[in-house]
């Protein structure tokens, strides 16, 4: 399964990315082998030499702030520029270490690319190399549930949960009726006014976070330090909120849109 | 990743698949969500109110082949139980008995958040109906 393949590498990343996160890139990145002067992250700055991967987070691996409003642009760019060099066909003289440290690179860099040129996709992996594991938290808040007898607040407001019960209800519904062959017009245009408040919902979420973003790459603006006080954590709360609802209502949709084309 | 037999067998053949009337005193309601995949979760139990014992339990699942699986699984172990003895149950029992991999733990997780919800609802309403006992009474 694809997702829990590319969950597990985003985990194992994540966690190179935090024991690098306390450090700057010079410190994650030692001297280059071959010349001994000060390397980058991909090649030596100095002789040129393509260096082992080191155990920095995607931002450092492409050279950006970590920051959420990202240069989609730059990004492409820097991604294609990078693929170019680190091609195995560059390296086809090259010695066998050279060979596996540039496919190495080059599988990290596409890792890297992906993540961060999706809006979702990056706030996620931000929000997991700032320590928050959304599975642990919902399993921890289970097990304080059952030692103190105390109802779990779920993550998202009951009347959504309400709202998304029942148009699968209504979905399966339809699935079923077309199974055998039959239609119910009602249904469908149920169904179908469902749709556009649900893509102005998904809307108005994407556009939710990305207020979270600003406020997120004020704080980074701001200094290194900034909000440690509660404030970031604060920002990244709020984050995890927006995205959890989304999740929902991204379903919803893509559900609806599958019903209606069908 | 591939189900294990008993997954297999939820999914195919679900137990007590079905709904019952929210309103009634004697049913408690409980509908929970996993926000990371989106998966959403209703588990009904219908409570003999002089014994506290679950006589029936129904559920509806929106999700995966595992979550399916576990509100299943979560039925039938809830049915003959008492109030306390189903809020015993832990969602690791339904991890081993499903062997649900580590990606779907969190199947299990809903269910007994379900379980729990469900019960949870069922408390409220034998609460908020004990004014009218005692003013029936008098």
């Amino acid at each position: 399964m694809a997702n829990a393949e590319s969950k597990s590498s985003l985990i194992m990343l994540g966690q190179s990315a935090s024991q690098a996160s306390s450090h700057s890139l010079e410190d994650a990145t030692p001297s280059c082998w071959s010349c001994g002067t000060m390397r980058a992250v991909h090649f030596c700055s100095s002789c040129g030499k393509v260096q082992p991967p080191v155990p920095v987070d995607y931002f450092t691996f492409f050279g950006f702030p970590r920051k959420l409003n990202l240069d989609t642009a730059a990004l492409e760019k820097e991604f294609y520029a990078l693929s170019r060099k680190l091609h195995p066909d560059v390296f086809g003289q090259a010695e066998e270490q050279e060979r596996s440290w540039s496919l190495e690179q080059s599988s990290m860099l596409n890792d890297a690319y992906r993540t961060l040129k999706d809006p979702i996709k990056r706030t996620e992996y931000l929000l997991r190399l700032e320590g928050i594991e959304l599975e642990e938290q919902s399993k921890q808040a289970t097990e304080k549930a059952r030692s103190t007898g105390e109802l779990k607040k779920q993550v998202v407001p009951p009347d959504l949960l309400e709202e998304v019960f029942e148009l699968n209800m209504h979905l399966e519904e339809l699935r079923a009726q077309k199974k055998v062959g039959e239609d119910d017009p009602a249904l469908l245009e149920e169904i179908g006014r469902a749709k556009l408040p649900l893509e102005e919902k998904h809307d108005a979420l994407l556009n939710e976070l990305k207020s979270e973003w600003n406020e997120w790459d004020e704080l980074v603006d701001a200094s290194a330090e900034a909000g440690a006080n509660g404030e970031r954590r604060k920002i990244l709360d709020k984050m995890v909120d927006v995205l959890n609802r989304r999740n929902y209502i991204r379903n919803l949709v893509r559900d609806v849109n599958e019903a209606m084309e069908n | 990743m591939s189900y294990s037999d008993k997954v297999i067998d939820h999914y195919n053949n679900p137990r007590n698949v079905g709904s019952m009337d929210k309103k009634d005193s004697d049913v408690g309601t409980g509908l929970v969500g996993a926000p990371e995949c989106g998966d959403v979760m209703k588990l009904q139990i219908k409570v003999n109110p002089q014994t506290n014992v679950i006589e029936d339990a129904k559920f509806k699942t929106f999700g995966c082949g595992s979550a399916i699986a576990s509100s299943s699984l979560a039925t039938e172990w809830v049915k003959g139980k008492t109030i306390d003895e189903a809020l015993a149950i832990k969602n690791t029992e339904i991890v081993k008995e499903l062997a649900l991999p580590p990606v779907k733990i969190h199947c299990s997780v809903l269910a007994e958040d379900a379980i729990r919800a469900a019960i949870g609802d069922w408390k409220k309403k034998q609460e908020s109906a004990k004014p009218l006992e005692v003013q029936a009474a008098q």
